[in-house]
């Protein structure tokens, strides 16, 4: 008996162990980012890694900010005061997410209401059509989806990403496996009550998925946020660009300033890390309420 | 409910500012946009606004630019023009503006700013880069340059290899620098330059190693034809594959290459022109950076050419065309010419221009007096070639290839021959 | 008289269910018929043609000719393969790796077990981007610090090129996959962890089975959905690693890391052909189509 619990403990403590590297490991990009930074150009670019900056510098920042500038927003003929373009970008990156977020989170909610509860003409083919469509990577449509925008005048504005990532099926499907959660019977007392198909929906339904639609929220913000390829092929003009594909187009003729990447790469990824943490305890209950009926 | 319909409000509040408001065109009055990559100075805002606003001043013609990385700035454009959205404007060379962009007919004519003068004042080597065969001119010529290599002379001097350098001359022999390569690696043990091959970037800077060591070319004089399966190109690329010092790598392009010369890590660069020299002649230890020819067997390379100027897209509108035909002219033979160049921080292509003689403006600079010493090597100017963007790409894919321990003959044969396919499909 | 028969009445609340069900899918239809489904079926059209950027040349129907170049197209197959090693691979492994780290875990103190979580999170808010210009900084072959420390502990005697080795190119883009990849699994086993009930293990220990056999018998049916969920979402995933792709090897070193994803870019944006592309994006399609079916179907028959 002995034996078997000190080997329990062993076990422990080496699964422990090798978690922690595997911790340092997974925290090590964000913490080189951050450190980096504010490294100068030499600590940066030295051939020996110099772990912890020997004086935190702002250089990086001051070059980030100043390099380009862009109107804070434009509507029609009217501009915004004129900010560095970093600025304005991580502006449009916000723009982007949380619009691609609120729209994705509203049609899918419907959608997978009606996917789940409902009878209808045509019910089995779309959902075979969602199921196919989910795991496939855009630049299966990159040409046709280009073409697309342009003639539909939407090429190089924000819409160009948003839409797209709005389509893509799998909120849909995750909103599907939720409101089978919800029982039947709460639906029918409703009717019986005489509420109307919003008034269910809206009163019955949503409560009852609401953290199902808190984790497709995050979910959709961080995946429009980093979604590096939709954002490279649609955008094109410097005061259209977000945070990710901006920085990018601060290299100077062949030579790469990584001083410059790294303080962009820390603006793009403090927010998003922010806006995690703030709503990670709903993030987890709601992703795990959904997949448990998988 | 109430908290839903503030939601949407929040919405489209939020997408009126931005998403949709890009339409600025309508509103703004003369404008026309300007695409450059960053060529010196030219991929500074700063310095580019005061060039613009001058233009703006004089004609009213408001100019947008939007800057480019050599990374993917060819996607961008790409992509831009297939969902027709060029921009008026672009600046580059004519491997992309005469041989890409103007040979699948997006480009406008601008032979009309090109006057009997002009014809006289412009480099006549430069010109003929910016003529098609059938006389169209697709790109109007701002500046040029020579790209060479750079050493760390403090690294060969520690290994004793400086001795193999003709200091006066900025050459080196085949031999010496075989030599030297060698001298260095007993030195320091490891690789100390590298044929870099990731990409497309500071593709020149290999491209001219590896045709002058034995005097091969890359295409032939008419540019109908690429040459780099020649005896002379595959001899050189099996004696910098047997070098211990050098490297083939694929995981690094022409500019982490200047970063890893910079830092230390390797001795020589073969990515290297009068800009990177401007921009700082010490590596980071502060060690003396020296500009080079390329090394070839009578010490005399066939140095590669880089030239830029404007192009205008046929975007259909002949208005903006008209107002992009007069920045070229304002930028490249106008009151700004002697700026523009400046900004570049290359040479220009004429010696009077709008009428007032520019061949002095580098005159109190001595790095750019020093660069001279490589202007007269300046070889063809091969980039107009047909089917250049795909004999770009199969040029790096080869160096993978025989990076990767391939042979080298049959890895340039096939990689040639899709260059010449190209070629051959784009006439 | 016939309109109120039992058979008209259901008739009709069908057919105001249908017509109620498709209100609701109204606006999620237009986006996804108009971004996904509409974009593919233009996608299929040009895959006919010989369609390129070349403004004088108008695009021509050529029939299957691109499907057919397709497979005698050694880069299509070897993007392909790679395509298929990539998920073949990093489906299994996210499953175990995030299974063995959810139980080693999940029985923590609350701190500790919302910590972890979070760690194993991180990679996926950094953002690709920025993820990748560190992995590239530490994969670097002359001063990244993967050769520093392995060199320090005397793994390996000279620095190894890891992007640049086509033997270990694919591999390094697998592991910043995987990291990429792992923390929405954690997160949900951990869950379906702590829902096993624990009377029915309490029921095996009484029989005297030993901890192996305990875990297959009882916890590993019970979290099967998890698990069906989570190769799902990893599935997904996997085809999503353009970015890494791009950023890092644009497919080289010698298409070693060549994926059919960044082959569609590359034939479009540095060959200029887009009808090519698109018969590419079509197989791809199909492959993909064919695997979330097997999956579906699988996980239904549970």
């Amino acid at each position: 008996m002995s034996l078997k619990s000190e080997n329990k403990r062993a076990y422990y403590i080496v699964s422990l162990i090798v978690i922690i590297i595997l911790a340092i490991l997974f925290t090590f990009p964000l913490y080189w980012i951050l450190t980096g930074a504010f490294k100068t150009a030499k600590e940066i670019n030295s051939t020996s890694p110099v772990w912890w900056p020997s004086k935190f510098v702002t250089d990086n920042f001051v070059k980030l900010f100043s390099k380009r500038s862009a109107p804070l927003f434009e509507i029609g003929a009217l501009r915004g005061p004129t900010v560095p373009g970093a600025i304005r970008w991580l502006l449009n990156t916000v723009v982007m997410a949380v619009v691609a977020m609120i729209l994705t989170c509203i049609t899918a909610a419907m959608a997978g209401y009606a996917l789940a509860k409902k009878r209808f003409a045509g019910k089995g083919t779309l959902f075979a059509l969602i199921v196919c469509a989910m795991a496939l990577p855009k630049q299966v449509i990159l040409i046709p989806l280009i073409r697309e925008m342009s003639t539909l005048g939407l090429y190089d504005k924000l819409w160009a990403v948003i839409f797209p990532t709005v389509g893509w099926p799998f909120g849909v499907f995750l909103m599907k496996q939720f409101s089978e959660g919800v029982p039947n019977e709460m639906i029918e007392a409703a009717r019986i009550d005489g509420a109307g198909e919003a008034r269910t929906f809206a009163q019955v339904i949503v409560p009852m998925i609401k953290p199902g639609i808190g984790a497709l929220a995050i979910f959709t913000f961080i995946n429009s946020w980093n979604d590096y390829f939709m954002q490279l092929i649609m955008l094109s003009k410097s005061s259209n660009l977000t945070i990710s594909l901006g920085i990018a187009t601060l290299q100077a003729e062949n030579s790469t300033d990584f001083g410059i990447i790294m303080a962009g790469a820390a603006l793009a990824s403090v927010p998003i890390i922010i806006v995690f943490l703030i709503f990670q305890k709903y993030f987890t209950k709601g992703i795990t309420m959904g997949a448990v009926k998988g | 409910m109430k908290k839903l319909s503030i939601l949407l409000l929040i919405l489209m509040v939020m997408t009126a500012v931005f998403a949709g408001g890009a339409k600025e065109e309508a509103a703004a009055g003369k404008s026309i946009s300007l695409w450059t990559y960053p060529i010196g100075g030219w991929g500074d805002e700063a310095q580019v606004k005061a060039l613009t606003d001058a233009f703006t001043a004089e004609t009213g013609i408001k100019v947008e630019v939007q800057y480019l990385t050599y990374s993917d700035g060819d996607d961008k454009v790409n992509t831009a023009i297939a969902a027709k959205q060029a921009p008026d404007l672009i600046m580059e060379g004519p491997e992309r503006l005469v041989a890409g962009w103007g040979a699948s007919g997006y480009m406008v004519d601008m032979s009309d700013l090109l006057d009997a003068e002009d014809r006289a004042e412009l480099n006549p080597a430069t010109l003929s880069a910016c003529l098609t065969a059938d006389g169209k001119f697709y790109e109007y010529p701002l500046v040029m340059t020579a790209h060479c290599m750079a050493i760390n002379l403090d690294a060969f001097k520690a290994a004793g290899a400086d001795k193999y350098l003709d200091l006066k001359n900025r050459t080196w022999t085949t031999d010496n620098f075989i030599k030297a390569v060698d001298a260095l690696y007993k030195y320091y043990k490891v690789p100390v330059g590298a044929v870099y091959c990731s990409g497309q970037g500071g593709d020149q800077g290999t491209r001219v190693l590896v045709n002058s060591l034995y005097g091969g070319t890359f295409t032939n004089a008419e540019h109908t034809k690429y040459t780099w399966d020649s005896p002379e190109n595959i001899k050189a690329l099996k004696q910098l594959y047997a070098m211990p010092g050098i490297v083939y790598d694929p995981a690094i392009n022409g500019g982490e290459e200047i970063n890893l010369f910079r830092n230390g890590t390797f001795k020589m660069a073969f990515c290297w022109n009068i800009a990177q020299q401007l921009t700082g002649d010490r590596t980071d230890a502060g060690e003396e950076i020296v500009f080079m020819s390329f090394p070839a067997q009578n010490g005399v390379a066939q140095l590669n050419g880089g030239i830029w100027g404007f192009g205008i897209f046929d975007n259909g509108n002949a208005d903006k065309i008209a107002w992009a035909k007069q920045f070229v002219k304002f930028m490249c033979d106008g009151p700004k010419t002697a700026d523009a160049v400046k900004t570049a921080q290359y040479f220009a292509v004429r010696d009077k221009a709008d009428g007032k003689d520019i061949s002095k403006i580098w005159a109190d600079n001595k790095i750019m007096n020093d660069y001279n010493v490589l202007m007269k090597f300046l070889g063809d100017y091969y980039q107009v070639t047909k089917g250049w963007p795909t004999a770009r790409t199969c040029w790096w894919n080869m160096l993978q290839s025989v990076g990767a321990g391939n042979d080298v003959t049959a890895s340039v044969a096939k990689f040639a021959a899709d260059a010449n396919a190209a070629a051959a499909a784009a006439k | 008289m016939a309109q109120n028969s039992p058979t008209a009445i259901t008739r009709r609340l069908r057919r105001k269910e249908t017509i109620s069900s498709y209100l609701f899918l109204l606006p999620s239809l237009v986006f996804f018929l108009g971004f996904v489904v509409f974009p593919m079926v233009l996608c299929l059209f040009t895959s006919f043609f010989d369609s390129n950027l070349n403004a004088t040349t108008p695009d021509r129907f050529i029939g299957f000719q691109n499907y057919t170049e397709l497979w005698k197209d050694p880069v299509f197959l070897k993007g392909l393969k790679n395509t298929l090693i990539i998920v073949v691979v990093s489906v299994p492994v996210v499953t175990a790796f995030s299974l063995w780290i959810a139980s080693a875990i999940y029985k923590m103190k609350e701190w500790m077990l919302s910590a972890f979580r979070c760690i194993f999170y991180l990679p996926v808010v950094t953002g690709s981007v920025a993820v990748t210009v560190v992995w590239k900084w530490m994969y670097n072959n002359y001063y990244g610090v993967l050769n520093y420390v392995f060199k320090g502990l005397g793994i390996i005697e000279t620095n190894i090129n890891w992007l640049g080795n086509p033997s270990t190119a694919l591999w390094c883009i697998i592991v910043i996959l995987l990291t990429t990849s792992v923390g929405q699994p954690i997160v949900l086993y951990v869950s379906a962890l702590s829902n096993v009930d624990p009377t029915l293990i309490e029921a095996g220990q009484v029989d005297g089975t030993t901890k192996l056999q305990n875990f297959w018998k009882i916890k590993w049916p019970q979290i099967m959905p998890t698990t069906l969920y989570i190769v799902v979402i990893t599935t997904i995933n996997s085809f999503q690693c353009f970015a890494l792709i791009q950023l890092l090897t644009s497919g080289g070193p010698n298409n070693a890391t060549q994926t059919v994803m960044y082959y569609i870019y590359y034939t479009a944006f540095k060959l200029y052909r887009f009808g090519y592309g698109n018969a590419m994006g079509i197989i791809l399609a199909l492959f993909i189509a064919a695997l979330s079916a097997v999956q579906f179907y699988a996980a239904k028959e549970r």
